[in-house]
């Protein structure tokens, strides 16, 4: 009769053993936080901008083509190291850009462009933060993928890598 | 004697303690308005710190939670209510960043599972007990 009563708690704890083994071996990042403006309209926000002399009004910019959207500092050192995958996804696609420069100073960001290179179509500044805020932002650097009728596809906090640039690449595709 | 004073020293140091709670609020953030300083206090409690994460923005020296208290006290001398700021920070950053999770359709099963865990284990307990008694 013991026996017997055994065997369901045994079973219902093994169960419990394989979901946390299946939580510890998929690649998962308990940190990242789903966004909640996947498949909602861009935020509107209104700025000047780092290297043209005229303002950025988002509701003149997006909807018309695919833009990826970048926030990024030159105090934030993963953002240097997502840079050259920037350079290349805008290359490589013919992509248009947006690198929303987040708390920096303007000069230190200037020369950063100059000194790695400037895949940005234009760069709204973002100086007291209250941009990223509308955005969700949380950990720059994020990257933001919006399609041809403004609406956010796809988000990422955290450095683009080898992985999440081809991820980039392989939605792009799929979106033109 | 010695153990009298020990004991009232102890309980004067554990009390004192626990009502020190640390906060992170920068003297210049703290609005004029007492009451609406008082919402702004009982709103940034709720609202999760997100690099943090296990902390509210009350207690998080984080500049993004420093960024949401100032937000926070802002839109109360707009008039705004708790709700709509609630709102507000939901739309952006999605149910995560309140601490406690909201009752809903989804979220029926994190608040109900745990009682109807217990319901089962007192079921299995008392009938378990009867077959006992029976022997």
């Amino acid at each position: 009769m013991k026996k017997q009563i055994l065997i369901v708690p045994s079973i219902f704890f093994l169960f419990i053993i394989s979901i946390f083994f299946y939580l510890l071996t998929i690649d998962r990042n308990p940190s990242e936080i789903p966004s909640n403006l996947i498949n909602k309209t861009v935020p509107f926000f209104e700025t000047e901008t780092l290297l043209k002399n005229k303002k950025f009004i988002s509701s003149n910019e997006f909807g018309n083509e695919i833009i990826l959207v970048n926030f990024f500092a030159t105090w934030c050192k993963p953002c240097r190291e997502e840079h050259k995958y920037i350079i290349k996804l805008s290359k490589k696609n013919n992509l248009r850009i947006i690198g929303i420069n987040y708390k920096d100073d303007p000069k230190k960001s200037i020369a950063w462009l100059k000194n790695l290179g400037n895949p940005y179509s234009d760069v709204p500044l973002d100086k007291n933060g209250r941009i990223a805020i509308d955005w969700g932002v949380y950990g720059i650097p994020e990257t933001f993928v919006i399609n041809s009728d403004g609406i956010i596809e796809y988000r990422h906090v955290g450095p683009i890598t080898k992985k999440i640039y081809e991820k980039i690449n392989l939605l792009i595709s799929t979106l033109k | 004697m010695i153990n009298k004073i020990f004991v009232t020293f102890m309980s004067i140091f554990l009390f004192y303690n626990f009502l020190n709670i640390s906060y992170a609020v920068e003297p210049n953030e703290i609005m004029e308005n007492k009451n609406n300083e008082i919402r702004a206090r009982n709103i940034s409690k709720n609202v999760r710190c997100m690099i943090c994460q296990n902390q509210s923005i009350d207690e998080s020296n984080a500049p993004l939670a420093k960024d949401l208290r100032v937000l926070i006290r802002g839109e109360i001398k707009k008039g705004k209510s708790d709700d709509e700021i609630y709102n507000f920070l939901t739309k952006r950053y999605g149910d995560f960043i309140l601490l406690k999770p909201p009752l809903k359709l989804s979220t029926l099963a994190l608040w109900f599972l745990p009682f109807i865990f217990l319901a089962i284990g007192l079921l299995v307990l008392f009938f378990y007990n009867e077959k006992y008694k029976k022997v």
